[in-house]
């Protein structure tokens, strides 16, 4: 039986896991299900979870005494890392399976949290991903090599203004209208090379399509309320997209 | 029949390329991209046969979602990355950016098309998943 210092540790433990769960790309019912079996395997009598994008809320009950609450604000909206999600799978399983000893959960949840995509990866996914989608979308070898360069531009942006903690919106906006313009002036110089067929593969990259599936997928297993919140931010974040390639667009149109 | 087969090969590298991006285990890259390919053949098959844009991109999201659940049993690992690479060549990207262009060039009635169908992609995709979702959860109602 865990002492009362120990039952407020593991609590602290797994909501910083939840955390990380949660901006590493897991669906809110995976998230709580995950703390509720874990809670559980630490002998705990009755867990309650409550998560939504933004927050996450856990009660603990032990046999013994009092239930324990905290709750824990969810700043980031985070970057989809699924090696992360993985990982931290694997240990509530295993957690699950054979309760680890407290200081050994935190270590391990510590040395996950620490780990970081390898920027090589990010930079070729980029890279990868404007150049086949610009093909993929009719665009010749050579459009889908300027995507590609672009994407890696995308890529250096997102890491540098990834930093200076600039609201999504902001960014997808000016994001979309620096490459957006970046093609477009390049495209009037380099004859030969299609605006709109980079454009398109390099769309792909700011798109937020898995955020929008999570959000549907929250909302048609009953967590209509993370759903709603995270489809709405979407859809904003996809229309300050489409506002920076559209302004992007009035210039490029008013200077020809 | 070319066109088909550039765009098989290029949504296999886009998905390996997002499987990158969203820092996919290596060994997982391949089988995730696969799933793309295999939702756009199904997609382009369905395209053939019906000519009905929200009927083939919806079986093609139930196929590329059904195929994520197997890939996620049979690696123990969470369904949400074969999912991703599924779903990402039925994105509407292209859509999306053509209404935007049109907008911008005045020809609302064009934009207006491309914009609806953007949503329409966009619904045949989470309706795909839905279905899938809820076959699943009948099943494991069940046991």
């Amino acid at each position: 039986m865990l002492m009362r210092e120990e039952q407020s540790r593991l609590l602290d433990s797994m909501l910083e896991m939840g955390d990380l769960l949660l901006e590493s790309g897991g669906e809110i019912s995976r998230v709580e299900d995950t703390l509720e079996r874990m809670g559980m395997a630490y002998g705990a009598r009755r867990v309650e979870v409550f998560v939504i994008t933004s927050i996450i809320s856990m009660t603990l009950a032990f046999p013994d005494g009092e239930p324990i609450t905290e709750t824990r604000r969810i700043h980031s909206s985070g970057s989809t890392d699924f090696y992360k999600m993985e990982k931290l799978n694997a240990l509530s399983r295993q957690c699950c399976a054979q309760p680890l000893p407290l200081p050994e959960l935190q270590e391990r949840i510590d040395r996950i949290a620490a780990g970081h995509k390898p920027f090589p990866f990010v930079l070729w996914g980029s890279i990868l991903v404007g150049g086949a989608f610009s093909v993929f979308f009719g665009g010749t070898v050579w459009d889908g090599l300027t995507a590609g360069v672009f994407g890696a531009l995308v890529c250096l942006l997102q890491s540098r203004l990834g930093r200076t903690k600039l609201n999504t919106v902001a960014f997808n906006l000016l994001v979309s209208l620096l490459i957006g313009l970046g093609v477009g002036l390049t495209t009037a110089v380099i004859p030969g090379l299609h605006m709109d067929m980079i454009l398109m593969g390099d769309i792909m990259l700011l798109i937020p399509g898995i955020a929008i599936t999570n959000a549907v997928r929250n909302m048609l297993v009953g967590d209509t309320i993370s759903g709603v919140v995270r489809l709405l931010e979407t859809v904003i974040w996809a229309a300050a997209l489409a506002g920076g390639i559209m302004v992007a667009l009035v210039i490029l149109n008013a200077l020809r | 029949m070319k066109e088909s087969v550039v765009q098989l090969i290029m949504a296999l590298i886009g998905g390996v390329g997002f499987g990158l991006l969203f820092g996919m285990h290596p060994r997982h890259l391949l089988p995730s991209a696969l799933g793309g390919v295999l939702a756009w053949g199904i997609y382009l098959g369905m395209m053939k046969l019906t000519e009905i844009e929200f009927l083939a991109c919806l079986v093609a999201a139930c196929v590329a979602v059904f195929y994520a659940e197997m890939q996620a049993r049979l690696r123990k690992t969470p369904a949400t990355q074969f999912v991703m690479g599924g779903i990402v060549p039925l994105v509407p990207g292209g859509s999306l950016y053509r209404a935007m262009s049109c907008v911008v060039r005045g020809e609302m009635e064009a934009a207006r098309q491309y914009g609806s169908t953007t949503l329409l992609y966009a619904l045949a995709i989470a309706g795909g998943i839905s279905i899938v979702l809820a076959l699943r959860e009948l099943q494991t109602k069940k046991q």
